[in-house]
């Protein structure tokens, strides 16, 4: 027994059987004549404070109430082999897609039971670490043999909104596991999605994987474009169906809260559906997309939108003029685009300069200007070397190298059919880094800050591509754009991803923000300290929109109050939207291979407290039964019997 | 119109008083009594109802000589008659307060039935004579006779009366000694006095025909006792602490059948009837179906 002490309890069975002798006050019952019950209750000691214990099944019943119940409080226990080593460390996955519900299946419930069946299966003596797992691990109780502490901590463990990445537990488990060689670690999850953690560990693993539905639409683009001098907006939407079924799902789009479009969408199994909409009235702020009905995940089925803010830039596109490029240029309600030939470049500045209305960007389209300007600057197939780096000649027919789906430039944008003829073999200076490879590793597409200035490359011809011919280019361009002009929507960027922490820069004179989040039906706000003229934003737990604004109390009344910048949380990911349980053993396949060893054998401890528990209900059932019964002559009045005169009948 | 006691409720309407005029309190042995009535008699006298011979002996009524016997026989022969002559009618009504209880109450029944029972007795010209038993002496009224003293009889039984104590035992004992008359003897009680046995006796040693109605309630009958109470006897003030269990309630019953049976055996050993009647009996039951099935009215 794991609580010894609780046999003090038995002391209560004298003390029932004490009260049970203990002379009662009795409540007086007047009767004609007590002639007959003197002669049955004769052995009763009129005035005695106790009496002779005489048997009663009431007494016997509560006698063993109270024995199982100081039987249960003890925690009496047998041993079983187990299958997990002493040392034991519990990951218990929490990204989004474990919070799939359906009629059927609660999947963080069936990990929550998993779990504390792990925690049963404890080798005696056996001590468990329990980690929470969604963008990164949290340890909710360390090297325990507490298994209550266990299983407290697995009942507060819930699903996130954040995408799955079992890196950091693995981590932790591995350095867990390198304290004690005798350890398993068990990972409970529905290993949905196709990530995997980027490091191993060094001990044996076990998946209790959890799960079996993959019926899940999930809005996996939105993007709003300001068309200049337009009165609506171009809404790009795209909705993926991963499950292995056709479906066809309602998508609502509603601008700051107003419905204003509505379609049926028919999304084949594993593809997805995209949406271009031009009904959104231009004057909008945040543009909400949302899947009606309910499908397994929720947490995919909104998704959010900052429509940028009508505030032009003067931009100049240098060069022989691209068709494709000028018009995906003019495309942004952000730009005022003027196009110069090689020629007029230099003129072009001047004027600009002299008239107070300088260029914030410059596009050079197949030329590399002798100065490189101190301005944002994109360059398309550079012939030579420049600001960017250095030009080392062509690389024919470049595959495009898988792009890293976390990158900001390629949002929304599939480069998966993008075929590219040849390409400048570029090494970029110190500041740039590629965003689009080619698989031999040149920069087809690469951003970054040189010398104070943001620049772009786009490495090869636009017309030596069908690059131009499809809806990435546009998005493209939009994005490079936002990189080059990152000021443009306020303080925040127009979206960030869940789980991410932001560090933004506002008017240091202000002391504190306020941080709101709202996903439409609930707003939450935070007030953030601004040091030194830098706030740091948490991470975001909720797809949503966030706003940060200077506090109501702010010093100054004039911008109390006033918003600063809004950005747009989103899910949207492929692996957490894929609900479908995935493949356990390649989670398996990352422990140490135990093939061949030999682990000495545990033995579990199995608890039976419980059924001990239900025999004293049930008992206590029995005592309410002995207690309140129905007597003979209650059983006779109820059906219709009355005592017979004795010796009133007939010979 | 009906005959109805002075200071309580009707105790029965004229219809049940007609339909009481059917029955008669039967009397199994055969009585001696000092004025003719409706019933015979042990002694041979004048009467029309031929009973036996016996031999002629000086100083016989010569009347009485059957002489077509001695035509036949040449021997003189007295021929004796069943002479039809009253008997007394004895009711009893127990008067302790053990019998002011229960519900229905047993003394308002002990009454009802007095009264039933007693107009009976009247209605067959036989002597009636009631008397409440209690406090260790017995309240008789004056015998009486016939229909028209049955208003008296009614107002009697009808009066107050609870007596103290019991003391069954000196109580019949008394009545025992000074009654006159032998018939039917009806003792209405519930018997709850240890000297019940005593008090059987004495009212059975009379030559009376003893019938006892034994009245007990309906709780008496089957107990409603709660877990933890403490019984006071409304006669004696007497407690007794009792745990009202199904093994009580068991242990009662037995007890209460073996008294009822001590009480039917001793009361059969002396010629006498035992009937047990719960005070929720209704009236017409008890005259009509039980004490008929049981021969003591017929």
């Amino acid at each position: 027994m794991i609580a010894p002490l609780a046999l003090i309890g038995l002391i209560s069975l004298p003390i029932i059987v004490a009260f049970y002798m203990l002379r009662l006050r009795r409540r007086d019952l007047p009767v004609g004549s007590t002639f007959l019950w003197q002669q049955l209750v004769r052995d009763v000691e009129a005035n005695a404070p106790w009496q002779r214990l005489r048997f009663s099944w009431l007494l016997l019943v509560q006698l063993l109430i109270a024995a199982i119940v100081v039987g249960a409080a003890t925690r009496p226990f047998s041993t079983a082999q187990s299958d997990l080593a002493a040392n034991v460390v519990l990951i218990v996955d929490t990204s989004a897609s474990m919070s799939t519900r359906t009629d059927d299946e609660d999947r963080a419930e069936l990990a929550r039971a998993r779990a504390r069946d792990v925690v049963e299966r404890l080798p005696e003596g056996g001590r468990i670490t329990v980690v929470a797992a969604a963008d990164s691990a949290t340890v909710m109780v360390s090297e325990t043999h507490d298994t209550d502490a266990a299983l407290e901590a697995i009942a507060r463990i819930g699903p996130t909104q954040l995408e799955g990445d079992l890196t950091d537990a693995f981590a932790l488990s591995s350095a867990l596991a390198a304290r004690d060689s005798d350890s398993t670690i068990v990972v409970v999850t529905d290993a949905a999605g196709d990530e995997l953690p980027a490091t191993g560990v060094g001990a044996p693993v076990l998946v209790e994987r959890v799960g079996s539905t993959d019926a899940n639409q999930a809005i996996s683009a939105l993007s709003a474009l300001r068309r200049a001098g337009g009165a609506q907006l171009d809404l790009f939407v795209a909705v993926t169906n991963p499950s292995a079924a056709d479906a066809t799902r309602r998508l609502e789009i509603y601008a700051d809260g107003a419905l204003v479009d509505a379609r049926e969408l028919d999304i084949p199994a594993g593809q997805r559906s995209e949406a271009l909409i031009g009904t959104v009235p231009a004057a909008a702020g945040t543009i909400e997309a949302r899947l009606s009905g309910t499908d397994a995940l929720a947490a995919d089925d909104r998704a959010f939108a900052i429509v940028p803010a009508e505030q032009t830039t003067r931009a100049l596109l240098v060069g022989d003029g691209s068709a494709y490029l000028e018009n995906a240029l003019a495309l942004l309600p952000r730009l005022e685009l003027y196009a110069v030939g090689e020629g007029g470049y230099a003129d072009a500045l001047d004027q600009a300069d002299a008239a107070g209305t300088p260029y914030g960007l410059i596009v050079f389209d197949g030329i590399v200007p002798e100065d490189a300007p101190r301005l944002p600057a994109l360059y398309v197939d550079p012939p030579s070397d420049g600001a960017f780096g250095s030009v080392d000649g062509r690389e024919e027919a470049p595959a495009i190298d898988r792009p890293d789906p976390d990158e900001p430039l390629l949002r929304f944008v599939d480069l998966s059919s993008v075929h590219v003829g040849r390409a400048r073999q570029v090494q970029l200076a110190d500041g740039l880094r590629a965003v689009v490879t080619s698989t031999r590793g040149s920069p087809l597409v690469a951003a970054g800050d040189v010398g104070g200035s943001r620049l772009g490359l786009i490495g090869f011809d636009l017309d030596e591509s069908d690059l131009p011919l499809q809806i990435a280019f546009p998005l493209l361009t939009s994005n490079l754009v936002d990189f080059l002009l990152p000021t443009a929507e306020g303080v925040l960027p127009s979206s960030m991803p869940l789980g991410a922490s932001l560090a933004v820069n506002v008017d240091p004179s202000l002391e504190r923000v306020v941080l709101s989040t709202s996903n439409g039906d609930r707003t939450t706000s935070a007030e953030l300290p601004v040091v030194g003229g830098r706030v740091t934003l948490p991470a975001a737990d909720a797809v949503g929109v966030r706003e940060l604004r200077v506090a109501d109390d702010d010093e100054d009344p004039e911008r109390a109050g006033a918003l600063l910048g809004s950005t747009a949380v989103n899910l949207f990911s492929s692996d957490e939207s894929d609900i479908a349980p995935g493949d356990a053993e390649r989670l398996v396949e990352m422990g140490r291979v135990t093939a061949g060893e030999e682990r000495p054998a545990q033995t579990a401890r199995a608890e039976w407290w419980w059924p001990l528990a239900l025999a004293a209900l049930a008992l206590l059932a029995v005592e309410w039964l002995l207690f309140h019964r129905p007597t003979r002559r209650s059983l006779r009045r109820a059906f219709g019997r009355r005592p017979q005169p004795l010796g009133g009948r007939a010979p | 119109m009906p005959v109805t006691a002075t200071h309580r409720a009707p105790f029965f309407d004229e219809a049940f008083l007609r339909r009481l005029e059917q029955l008669e309190l039967a009397s199994r042995r055969l009585t001696a009594g000092r004025m003719k009535g409706e019933r015979r008699s042990t002694r041979r006298g004048q009467s029309v109802e031929f009973a036996d011979y016996r031999n002629y002996s000086a100083g016989d009524d010569l009347r009485q000589l059957d002489w077509n016997a001695y035509a036949r026989l040449e021997k003189l022969f007295v021929k004796l008659f069943v002479e039809e002559e009253d008997v007394t009618v004895h009711i009893l009504v127990d008067a302790s307060r053990s019998m002011d209880y229960g519900e229905p109450n047993k003394l308002e029944a002990a009454r009802r039935a007095a009264a039933a029972l007693g107009y009976l007795g009247l209605a067959s010209m036989d002597r009636v004579s009631v008397a409440f038993l209690g406090d260790g002496t017995a309240t008789a009224m004056r015998p009486m006779r016939g229909k028209r003293r049955a208003l008296e009889l009614f107002n009697f039984l009808s009066e107050p009366r609870t007596e103290r104590l019991t003391g069954l035992a000196a109580a019949a004992r008394a009545y025992a000694a000074r009654m006159r008359g032998s018939g039917p003897m009806l003792l209405i009680s519930d018997l709850m006095d240890p000297g019940y046995l005593d008090a059987l006796r004495d009212l059975a040693g009379t030559r009376s025909q003893l019938s006892v109605l034994h009245l007990l309630a309906p709780d008496e009958l089957e107990p409603e006792v709660p877990p933890d109470a403490r019984l006071v006897d409304r006669e004696t003030g007497h407690a007794v602490e009792v745990s009202g269990d199904d093994d009580l309630v068991d242990r009662y019953r037995a007890r209460l059948v073996d008294w009822q049976a001590e009480i039917s055996s001793f009361v059969a050993r002396r010629g006498g009837a035992y009937v047990l009647v719960p005070s929720d009996l209704d009236l017409a039951d008890l005259l009509f179906d039980v004490l008929r099935r049981r021969r003591i009215v017929e």
